[in-house]
């Protein structure tokens, strides 16, 4: 791994990590096939570029549509617009699929949270008896408190 | 030659033989909006979501098509001329045409929307 791929701080150059980007290209080719540096090197850039087209036309259909942000809505028209409609389905596709992954906390009743929370709890409470247990065995048979330890004498 | 299990998978377009969720870093991609352009508006949290999956969509056809010429040469290794012959062969990757005539050392038409660096090798 480089280091430009970790950093990647510098104010001139901002690419996309590179073993990533490597992962999504291979897997769209056959096991044997190899891919030259500069050939890989030329993707990133490429998909780079990608971006930046389809931001800065995301960003005119945001200000037609008199908004403030640019949101995927736009995004999605401006693939359209720039001839890559033919992604507009799969791309909804994965969002529609990420708005519901992350509404896995629902809002009210039991949640899964209240309930790990619980169980948490109990499981804490266990791991004290268990180390109060431990204790015990190691030294004279000594009644312990909750809250602070009892040094001996 | 041709392999006709390969290449038939990648003409269908669908070789989903993912091995597992390759995301795109949201932040990076937020960063190269940002650079964009001049004035770029705020960007909601959600946008970067949608860029990553188009983004992989973006790569993939790229890729295959470039793959395309690879096997047109006869050759196992995609090289950047591969790549270049894609961009040229396809009408929706024409802002990408600067990109790979710089690489190959030719000057083409003046750049449009983005802000390439105009370098001569």
């Amino acid at each position: 791994m480089e280091p430009m791929d970790i950093v990647g701080k510098s104010k001139e150059d901002v690419s996309l990590p590179k073993a990533t980007m490597f992962k999504i290209i291979k897997e769209m080719l056959p096991p044997d096939v190899r891919v030259a540096r500069d050939a890989q090197d030329l993707l990133v850039e490429c998909c780079v570029e990608f971006i930046n087209l389809v931001s800065s036309e995301s960003n005119e259909v945001c200000s037609r549509e008199e908004k403030r942000t640019i949101a995927p809505e736009h995004v999605l028209k401006a693939l359209e617009v720039l001839g890559f409609g033919e992604y507009v389905e799969e791309v909804y596709a994965a969002y529609e699929q990420h708005k519901l992954d992350t509404l896995d906390s629902p809002k009210g009743g039991k949640s899964s949270i209240e309930m790990t929370e619980e169980e948490a709890l109990a499981e804490q409470q266990r791991m004290f008896a268990e180390a109060r247990a431990r204790m015990n065995n190691g030294m004279t048979l000594q009644k312990q408190s909750d809250s602070d330890h009892v040094l001996n004498s | 030659m041709r392999q006709a299990g390969t290449y038939s998978a990648i003409l269908s377009g669908g070789v989903s033989g993912r091995t597992g969720p390759h995301s795109l870093p949201l932040a990076r991609i937020k960063k190269i909006m940002k650079r964009s352009g001049d004035d770029v508006k705020m960007i909601s949290g959600e946008a970067p979501i949608v860029f990553s999956k188009a983004c992989e969509l973006f790569i993939e056809e790229l890729t295959q098509r470039a793959w395309m010429m690879t096997l047109q040469g006869k050759r196992r290794t995609l090289h950047k001329e591969d790549v270049a012959a894609a961009v040229m062969a396809t009408d929706i990757f024409d802002f990408l045409v600067e990109m790979v005539s710089d690489s190959n050392g030719t000057q083409m038409a003046p750049a449009t929307k983005s802000n390439i660096s105009v370098a001569e090798r």
